[in-house]
This record gives C-alpha cells, sequence and structure tokens, in this order.
C-alpha cells in the first residue's frame, strides 16, 4: 500500500489529490482543498442587497452564476418578477460566460494535458492564443450588458440596471459569429483529436462514478435527473441536502435524496438531450470521455441557444429593465436561487430579517462533484478515480469535472 | 524581464481579468519568462527553482501573516506588484480572520505581510494595484512600463498614478446630472446620478474605470450599477447601495468638497437644472 500526494496544476485555485496504490490500482481517492475565504459569513448581518456585490467574489470565472442564483433568492423573498427584457438579457450574459469557461477550461486546462503539438503550448501555441482572444471577446460581450466582466452587479431584484440598445444586439450577434467560426474550424477538429487520445489511452471507459445526473435547468435544459437508467423530469430542491465532511476537507459533501450526483454539461447534454452524447453515455456510460466530450459539445449547443435568445431580445428593447423601482428596507423571508453555472447547478438560499441577511448559504457544482465522501458514500470524482491504473489518468479525471476549488469551499 | 506571478487566498479574479487584455500574447513574447498558475505547465515550486532571479513577483489574493516563503520571495525580487484587492488590502478574506492581510496593508493599516518599511531590491515599495478586480489595463500597463525602464510614479497606497490619480466619477456619462443634481430615482433607469440614492463611489475613490473602459467597452456606472469603490481600503463597505445621509446631506461628500459649497452649489443646480436632464423618455 502506498500513499500518493498530487498537487494539481492548472486549476482555478488549489488543490491536493491523495491517491492510495494496492497493487498498481487507485483504491481510495482524497481531493483535500487547502483553503476557505469565508464568503458566507462575511454576509451575515449586512442589508440584502450587499450579497449582489459580494456574492459574484466566490469565483472569478463564474462570477456572473453567483450574482443570477443571488438575484433569484432575493426575488424569491421579495415576491418580485423580473421583467421579461431582464430575463433574456440575464440568461444572455449567464450563458455567455459559460461559453467563455469551457473554452478557457478546454485549451488552457486539458489540452496541454493530452496533446503535445505545439500549436497548444501555454502562452506560444496558435490555438492556445486563440482561445484567449475568443474568450476575452466573449466577455466584451458580457459587459456590454453588465458593465463589466468580471465580477458586475448589474443583475437586481426585479430585472437588470442596464438598457442593451440594438448596436448591442448587432454586437452580440457578430460576437457568437467569430465563436461559432471558432467552434467550426479549431474546437471540432479539436474534440476529434481529444477522442482518438480517449481511444488510444482507454480513457472512454475510464474515470466513471455513479451514473447518477442532475441538472436545476435553468439555460436551455429543464430541470430533472438521471438514475438507475431513468431520466426524470423534475427535481425536488428541498431534497437537496448538504452533510457533514470528512476530517481532510473544508468542503461539505451535497447530496440528492440522500446520495452523489454529478452535476454539468454531461447532465444537461443528457436532459436536453444531444443524441450523440445519448449515445456515447450509453455506451461507455459517465466515463471520463463522455464527460469532457458534452462539456466541449455545449460550446456549440451555447451558440444556438443564445442566437435564439438575442432574437427575443431584440423584440423587446424597449421594454422596463426593472420591475421594481427601489428595493425596500424592511424584508423578511426566505429564499431559494437555482442556475446553472459551468460546472452545474449552484444553489444560494439566504434568509433575511428586518432587511439584514442572518443566513446565506451556497451550494456549487462543484461541492457536488469535487466534494468529499460522507459517512456512506464516496465523493463523486472521488469514486471516478478509484481502479486507475496511472496517476496520470487520475489527473485528468478529476480534470474532467473542470476543478475549481475555489467553488468547492468558498 | 522574468515575471512570476502568485496566487494565494483569492477567486483568480484578477487572472481572468488579465486574460481580457487586448494584446496579451504580444506581452508574452515580449518577456523572458513568465509563470503563472493557472496557465503554465510547471508547477509554482518548480518554477521558483527554474527562475532564479526574479524581477517581477506578482501577487493575486489576500495573505496569511506566516507566509514565510511569500515574504522571502518579495525580498529577493526586483519589484513586487500586489494585483487586487486582497493582496493589496486583504479585501474580503480579511474580514472574518485577523491573521490575513494584504502585502503591505491591512485595510488601511500599514503592515501586512512585507511590513511597513518594505522596498523592493528595485528601490520600490509594492506596486499596489487595488480593484475587485484590477483592470486588465492596469495590470498590463506597469507590467510593460516596467518592461520599459519606467519606474511607476506611486500615490500615497502605493498604486500607480497613471491609473489612480483621477476619481471614478471622471468620465462617468452621468456627469452631466451629477452636476446639476438630477438624481437616479430608481434602479435601471438610463438617467440621472446615482450618487444621492444608490451609493455610488465614484466621486468617493480613484480609479480610472470611466476613461479606460471595461472589456473596452462599458463600466458599471454606463450601465446604471452604481461604483461599489472597490480599489479603496473600506471595501466591501456595509450598505453597498445606499448613500448614508444626515439631514438630508450625503454623509460622504465627493473628496474635497465643503459641506457649505455642496449645499449652495446643489440648491442652485437643481433650481436651473435643464428640463431635458429631469424628463425620463
Ligand atoms: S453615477 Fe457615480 S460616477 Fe457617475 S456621475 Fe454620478 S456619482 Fe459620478
Amino acid at each position: 500500500m502506498r500513499i500518493e500526494r498530487l498537487l494539481m496544476q492548472r486549476v482555478e485555485g488549489e488543490a491536493e489529490l491523495q491517491l492510495l496504490w494496492k497493487d498498481g490500482i487507485v483504491e481510495d481517492a482524497r481531493i483535500s482543498i487547502p483553503t476557505s475565504r469565508g464568503i458566507e459569513k462575511v454576509l451575515i448581518g449586512r442589508p440584502y442587497m450587499d450579497a449582489l456585490v459580494i456574492v459574484p467574489r466566490v469565483c472569478g470565472i463564474c462570477g456572473h452564476a453567483h450574482l443570477m442564483a443571488c438575484v433569484q433568492a432575493l426575488e424569491d423573498i421579495l415576491g418580485v418578477v423580473p421583467t421579461k427584457k431582464a430575463r433574456l438579457v440575464r440568461t444572455i450574459t449567464q450563458s455567455l460566460e459559460v461559453l467563455q469557461n469551457h473554452i478557457k477550461w478546454f485549451y488552457l486546462f486539458l489540452m496541454p494535458e493530452v496533446a503535445q503539438a505545439d500549436i497548444y503550448r501555454p502562452y506560444r501555441g496558435k490555438r492556445w492564443i486563440d482561445a484567449i482572444e475568443v474568450s476575452s471577446r466573449i466577455t466584451r460581450a458580457i459587459a456590454l450588458l453588465s458593465g463589466q466582466w468580471p465580477h458586475a452587479s448589474y443583475a437586481v431584484p426585479g430585472g437588470i440596471t442596464s438598457s442593451p440598445k440594438p448596436s448591442d444586439i448587432v454586437d452580440l450577434g457578430l460576437t457568437l459569429d467569430l465563436v461559432k467560426g471558432f467552434f467550426q474550424e479549431s474546437v471540432i477538429e479539436d474534440i476529434r483529436k481529444f477522442l482518438e487520445f480517449c481511444q488510444s489511452e482507454g480513457l472512454m471507459h475510464k474515470g466513471k462514478a455513479y451514473n447518477r445526473l442532475l441538472s436545476g435547468g435553468n439555460l436551455f435544459n429543464g430541470p430533472g435527473y438521471y438514475m438507475d437508467r431513468v431520466i426524470h423530469g423534475r427535481l425536488k430542491t428541498y431534497m437537496v441536502e448538504e452533510a457533514e465532511p470528512p476530517s481532510y476537507s473544508l468542503a461539505y459533501p451535497v447530496r440528492y435524496k440522500g446520495l452523489p450526483f454529478e452535476t454539468g454539461p454531461l447532465s444537461r447534454l443528457l436532459l436536453l438531450p444531444d443524441p450523440e452524447v445519448r449515445h456515447m453515455h450509453r455506451k461507455y456510460g459517465d466515463s471520463f470521455g463522455v464527460r469532457v466530450l458534452a462539456r466541449v459539445k455545449e460550446i456549440g449547443h451555447l451558440v444556438g441557444f443564445l442566437e435564439g435568445v438575442i432574437k427575443e431580445l431584440k423584440d423587446r428593447l424597449s421594454e422596463p429593465s426593472n420591475s421594481l423601482k427601489r428595493p425596500p428596507k424592511e424584508v423578511k423571508g426566505y429564499g431559494l436561487g437555482v442556475v446553472e453555472a459551468a460546472r452545474g447547478t449552484l444553489i444560494h438560499s439566504i434568509t433575511v430579517e428586518k432587511g439584514l441577511i442572518r443566513e446565506y448559504r451556497i451550494i456549487t457544482p462543484s461541492q457536488w462533484n469535487l466534494g468529499p465522501r460522507c459517512e456512506k458514500h464516496l465523493g463523486v470524482a472521488e469514486k471516478a478515480m478509484i481502479g486507475l491504473d496511472r496517476s496520470e489518468y487520475a489527473k485528468l479525471v478529476l480534470r474532467s469535472f473542470d476543478l475549481c476549488s475555489v467553488c468547492t469551499t468558498h | 524581464m522574468r515575471v512570476l506571478w502568485l496566487q494565494r487566498l483569492t477567486c483568480c479574479g484578477n487572472t481572468h481579468s488579465f486574460l481580457n487584455y487586448e494584446y496579451l500574447s504580444s506581452l508574452f513574447s515580449r518577456v523572458d519568462y513568465f509563470f503563472h498558475p493557472s496557465l503554465s505547465i510547471e508547477g509554482e515550486e518548480e518554477a521558483i527553482g527554474k527562475v532564479g532571479d526574479i524581477d517581477l513577483l506578482i501577487v493575486e489574493g489576500a495573505v496569511e501573516r506566516e507566509d514565510k516563503a511569500l515574504k522571502s520571495l518579495a525580498e529577493g525580487s526586483l519589484f513586487v506588484m500586489a494585483v487586487g484587492s486582497c493582496a493589496v488590502y486583504g479585501n474580503i478574506p480579511a474580514l472574518n480572520n485577523p491573521e490575513v492581510c494584504g502585502l503591505q496593508y491591512r485595510f488601511k493599516e500599514k503592515g501586512g505581510l512585507l511590513g511597513e518599511g518594505f522596498v523592493s531590491r528595485g528601490g520600490l515599495p509594492v506596486i499596489n494595484l487595488s480593484g475587485c478586480p484590477a483592470h486588465p489595463s492596469w495590470i498590463v500597463g506597469t507590467i510593460t512600463s516596467l518592461l520599459e525602464g519606467i519606474r511607476p510614479k506611486l500615490d500615497q497606497w502605493g498604486r500607480p498614478k497613471d491609473f489612480y490619480s483621477s476619481l471614478t466619477h471622471w468620465g462617468c456619462t452621468r456627469n452631466e446630472y451629477f452636476e446639476w443634481k438630477v438624481e437616479a430615482q430608481e434602479l435601471g433607469s438610463q438617467k440621472g446620478c446615482l450618487f444621492y440614492h444608490f451609493g455610488c463611489r465614484g466621486p468617493l475613490s480613484y480609479s480610472s474605470c470611466n476613461i479606460t473602459l471595461w472589456n473596452g467597452v462599458s463600466s458599471k456606472t454606463r450601465v446604471g450599477t452604481p461604483c461599489f469603490g472597490c480599489t479603496e481600503y473600506d471595501f466591501p463597505r456595509v450598505g453597498l447601495w445606499e448613500t448614508r445621509q444626515y439631514a438630508g446631506l450625503p454623509a460622504e461628500l465627493p473628496i474635497g468638497v465643503s459641506k457649505r459649497g455642496y449645499i449652495m452649489l446643489s440648491g442652485v443646480a437643481k433650481m436651473f437644472a435643464p428640463s431635458r436632464l429631469k424628463d425620463e423618455d
């Protein structure tokens, strides 16, 4: 028996992977994330509107999703409904954030690991540079609507603070054309290369977790979950619970109906469904290769989805941005916000009393996927690493969940 | 120039802000070595071993007071740069933890990890790029000016004057409303200034957000969100969307403006404000 400690490079934040080897096979795996910034604590006692500024700071790459979950929870408390226009704009910026995330993840975090060719080399490789340039065009498009990216706070209870103009619609369309071009010319070719790599390394069969998948479903798919080969078209949020963490972890495990579930692009594309992903999933299960395929294929889905939403927005530009003139002071209640972030389902729940935050809880996608074991079950990624025969594979499998330590412990 | 970018307690927001920069690849081609934990193949330890003398140490994220390794790296570096308000003041991670601070400050107290009197080998204190996050042009602008051998002139907080000598309020498209005291009455309106009702810190914060726009196109106040003053040590204040008031007067007035002056001018301004500013369309 041998314990191996691996520090993960090129992830969001820092993380350590511990592998327990027996006869050349991973017998147990633990993911530990050394730091926590205590954001939920900072929120207690503040006026509820402050959360809109503080929660995006949980994560530099998916801060927008946190903003959306927060504003939904606040709207739930206040009993206000955002205008249709605001809803569309929020959907656009949230989807664009997911889009840039996937491109960065694929080219900055994954491809340098699987392909040795010069074009994937950090700093100098053509594809690497293109990926960063395309991502920055996407974040520019977000900023047209939200003022800046990262860390905007333009979504407020009842709507948004911005008023997009017809020229912004044109600009968004041009950005999408650019992304589409990049997807068709580069990404599709690279997916092929990636799948070849998986076939040659046997990774289409490796890295399977529980084959239970779930999504809160507020982007292009509806909510639901997959379990025991059946897709269920509903998700009961009250059955989502945090469990006690083991001593080695600062992150809390999350369970649905007491069971570990994976969340993220694979869940979303299975629920959508994307025929190719569904076929591959039927053939190989929730393996490394299928998980990555779904993540990258989601780029294409998001582009198509966004084109539709932008078209809808075009006809609503003259509608009001906000249905609530000014946020009221004396507020009391409990609210829930469930959104889809790049890595999966994100849940914010807030209790407010006398206009001040009494409790704030965040359940991140990374807690679902990378969270540790509870008393009964291993964490999803931990489970996916068992039985692997090389530490490189273990690292790749961990990467396939789009490891984000800042979100895991927040 | 050999550049080492390290992360401590961070959301990685400054990294993603940096990645927004338009001409990033030309920056990379001009430095001899660039290490970044989210981008480079090698890990932090390997990079430190490999780099030898560090010309520019960039730190993102708040730091723990006992981070001796980081301290000794900073002492050996030609220049040290704190990128983002966490590395500058401690920011959110320091709010609930007295052991967490910025490189040379903990909020407004001098000291931090490196101590009040810290000067790097190149003769400058920590170059502080405050902001949550810092703007890509401030980050790349400071790196390239060092690359050109130009030493940034720093303000009293160690921030390059090139980017922090004017108020965030400068260049805001709502300036005319501010002048005539036409206040936004609701969130989401295109008109009106956000200073009086929605806590805008534009006239109380230093940054070039409304001059060098975010992502090249916009800023908070341009989309109707108040400035939250994220470049200043007191970010995030309690009550970020509110303007504290006493007897109808903002508790904090724009930097350098007297109470008497504010009252007199706003009275006159309100009386003569042109109607095109007051009518919502
Ligand atoms: S909105 Fe803020 S930055 Fe703009 S003019 Fe008013 S006070 Fe100044």
